[in-house]
């Protein structure tokens, strides 16, 4: 496993992450609860704005689709009900992509929900649960967590899976999603649940983890 | 390269100038006295522009009054036949026109005295008839000739004018020919002293040049500024012996 | 900018005062630009350029595409500046038409593109059809002041470090080699412009800096956010190594004397030499990081020195 995670890395925004898992870098700024714009406003909760911006060129209907697929998994995860009629941007750059643009967007994504975990915590805005995501594929029929761009290449079907974890990250609670592509069997798609599960867990641990080193080392401790 | 001879050893230039003329200055203000509260038409060598100001008044919109001073707004409309072809596509929104609007609002935000006209919008049009080289220099004698016939107070004249550099030898106010194959600086000088409220450089200049390119620079847009002087001296003068009858 | 950010009077007048006693809230001298820091990513083309508090991500990307008809010989550069909100809530998502925005656009494509840093004819593989086209994503993290400066470093930077797929030319028939197949080709970088920006402040009132000879207008050197929210007027110079004024750009704003313009453009020197020798410096040591076993690898032969 091989994660590098920091937090707190922008200056001018209420919360920020880097995010790198293989090759895949992506940075993720939180700003809110702001004043919203009219059309944005909700009565009873908080708006939420998602903003996806590749590493290369414009953005365009992939990133929108990303940013839709991050819409379905950011707003359980957030304590809406808290900031009526206030704004929440969540903005995403891709550093690197670490996998074919035109054809893949499973890595990005799940580092995309990884890094939006990490920044939310770092703004403040209420969360019910932590989430961690994990991209998957298939290869000859064996299950490969976490493809590099390689291995997504020679899949036969690729996957992400993102998880709402509680208790301290000891119980999954909720699927936030799974969203496949290819062909596979319904062997497989258990076998995917199961092994994904496995490792959302051990990955959120190593989030809870590079919050509570952040945490340590900006508290001053004193014996009372 | 061109059949043109830009800088003769004789000392002449495309269209007959020394390096350091001016081209044909034309100007008289009050022009369209019905369309707006001030107005000028201005013929710089073949720049020809209409200028209009229309204000102080109320603004339409709400988020541009401002309760300590009044906003200044500057369009430029580059007509499509301003060129000797014409253009295809309208060059509103133009980045390169958003540049010019921003540049001519901001020097003319710091001469105009704003203050003395709170919660009000000062709306200046300009219509580029033809453009021959110099535009941005044009554009801002345009404005000021306008804003003195429209009465707006200012600190001072703000005179434009540019320079181009060939080889070692700055040429005064260039045209179009001369300004596609040398380096030119715009300069808006304000009034007779040595303060430039805009510099605006757009291609490669030695440097060590640049201050030679400035001194004759700032001389020409001195002299621009008492051909407007005159000019409207004169008119002022017609307007009292009409007043007197 | 989307929503305007606005300081306290307190805070505003505790900075224009501190100026006039010339002090600066971050400590510098009114002519110290900051330290600049660059690091390369895992790809060639991949710069994060951070200065002080303002942090900017510079991509460079290459593809393949047909020539501008009237320019069968030229291949394509593009530098594409879109904001985010991940600078700051001030900026609108993709939104460029503000006024700071355009300006800050215009100047980055006068300084870098129209003065041909890059060498646009080396980019031509069959002339009229096929050329590569060049992009510059230039990504603002995050924004406190000297955006321009910034990002100018930031994608020359990155347009010396990035390097092409290396290619084959057989009559009409192109053969693109994989990178891991032909060491990829630099692209040819013809000068490098710095664009140092300067804040100016006015003490006095407007008809003293209007109409009088004191000339005491304050100028400082790379404004952070505060700073730029405060001034008066502002002057960006672009310069290189050869002495060359490749832009200036003063567009409206306080009225400065000639002299001291002329004084900031060669104080502005100073740091365009700086500042170049360090980004070569970093591009190089990069370079040596990345081939560290090219010399052992190497089929050529020692040449005699002779």
């Amino acid at each position: 496993m091989s994660i590098i995670a920091s937090t707190g890395i922008l200056n001018h925004v209420d919360g920020s992450s880097e995010f790198e898992s293989h090759s895949t870098k992506v940075v993720c700024s939180v700003t809110g609860p702001i004043e919203p714009k009219a059309r944005q406003e909700l009565p009873t909760q908080l708006a939420l704005e998602i903003i996806v911006r590749p590493a290369k060129g414009v953005p365009n209907t992939r990133e929108k689709l990303i940013e839709d697929k991050l819409r379905g998994v950011l707003t359980p995860l957030i304590a809406r009900y808290l900031y009526p009629r206030r704004l929440c941007q969540i903005t995403f750059q891709v550093m690197e992509a670490g996998e074919p643009e035109l054809e893949f967007s499973q890595r990005e994504l799940s580092c995309c929900i990884n890094a939006a975990v990490l920044a939310l915590v770092d703004s403040g805005i209420g969360l019910l649960a932590m989430a961690s995501s994990v991209p998957l594929a298939i290869i000859k029929g064996q299950l490969v967590v976490d493809p590099n761009a390689q291995q997504l290449q020679e899949s036969q079907s690729v996957h992400t899976l993102a998880l709402e974890i509680t208790e301290s990250g000891k119980n999954v609670q909720n699927i936030l999603l799974l969203d496949s592509t290819g062909a596979f069997t319904q062997n497989e798609l258990f076998q995917i649940l199961s092994q994904g599960e496995e490792r959302c867990l051990t990955l959120v641990q190593e989030l809870r983890k590079v919050l509570g080193d952040r945490i340590n080392s900006e508290i001053i401790r004193t014996k009372t | 390269m061109s059949r043109f001879e830009i800088y003769s050893p004789e000392g002449l230039r495309v269209d007959g100038r020394r390096w350091n003329e001016l081209r044909r200055f034309d100007c008289s203000i009050n022009t369209h006295s019905h369309a707006a509260d001030g107005s000028s038409y201005l013929e710089q060598g073949n720049n020809k522009i209409i200028t209009l100001v229309k204000g102080p008044k109320e603004p339409s919109l709400r988020s541009q009054m401002d309760p300590t001073k009044a906003l200044l707004k500057v369009s430029v409309n580059i007509t499509k036949f301003s060129k000797t072809e014409r253009s295809k596509t309208s060059h509103k929104n133009e980045r390169r026109v958003l540049e010019i609007q921003t540049a001519l609002t901001r020097t003319f935000n710091k001469n105009v005295m704003l203050h003395i006209y709170p919660r009000t919008l000062i709306d200046i049009e300009i219509h580029v008839l033809q453009q021959d080289g110099g535009l941005v220099g044009t554009l801002i004698n345009g404005i000021t000739l306008a804003l003195i016939d429209a009465g707006i107070a200012m600190f001072d004249y703000i005179s434009g004018v540019s320079v181009g550099l060939y080889d070692t030898t700055p040429l005064l106010e260039v045209n179009s020919l001369e300004e596609n194959v040398m380096s030119s600086v715009t300069l808006g000088v304000v009034g007779k002293t040595e303060k430039l409220s805009l510099l605006l450089v757009e291609d490669k200049i030695p440097l060590d040049r640049l201050e030679s390119v400035l001194a004759i620079g700032i001389a020409g847009a001195h002299r621009v500024r008492e051909l407007m002087d005159s000019e409207l001296r004169k008119r002022a003068e017609k307007r009292v012996a009409n007043s007197t009858n | 900018m989307a929503k305007d950010i606005e300081f306290s009077t307190s805070e505003n007048k505790f900075i224009l005062d501190a100026l006039r006693q010339n002090l600066r809230l971050d400590g510098r001298s009114f002519d110290q630009f900051r330290d600049v820091d660059i690091k390369f990513g895992k790809e060639y083309g991949d710069v994060t350029v951070t200065m002080g508090k303002t942090k900017i991500h510079c991509r460079i990307s290459c593809q393949i595409a047909q020539p501008y008809e009237d320019r069968p010989f030229e291949g394509l550069f593009l530098i594409s500046t879109e904001t985010s909100p991940m600078a700051g809530p001030q900026f609108e998502n993709g939104n460029s038409t503000g006024e700071d925005e355009v300006l800050c656009v215009r100047i980055i494509e006068k300084a870098v593109r129209r003065s041909g840093a890059l060498d646009v004819e080396g980019l031509c593989i069959v002339a009229g059809s096929k050329c590569w086209a060049i992009r510059a994503d230039v990504h603002f993290l995050d924004c406190d002041g000297g955006l321009l400066d910034a990002s100018c470093i930031a994608v020359m930077t990155a347009l010396l470090h990035f390097k092409k797929p290396d290619i084959t030319v057989l009559g009409d028939r192109v053969t693109v080699h994989p990178t891991d197949e032909r060491e990829p080709v630099p692209l040819g970088i013809l000068h490098i412009p710095i664009c140092v920006t300067f804040s100016f402040f006015n003490p006095q009132d407007t008809e003293e800096n209007i109409k009088g000879d004191s000339n005491a207008e304050i100028a400082i050197i790379d404004a952070n956010l505060k700073e730029e929210l405060l001034r008066d007027g502002t002057l960006t110079v672009t310069l290189n190594k050869n002495r060359e004024v490749v832009q200036v750009s003063k567009a409206g704003g306080l009225p400065m004397d000639a002299l001291s313009l002329m004084e900031n453009c060669y104080k502005a020197y100073t740091i365009t030499e700086k500042l170049t020798d360090q980004i070569l410096a970093c591009v190089k040591e990069d370079d040596s990081k990345r081939n560290q076993y090219a010399g052992l690898l190497s089929s050529e032969n020692a040449r005699d020195a002779t």
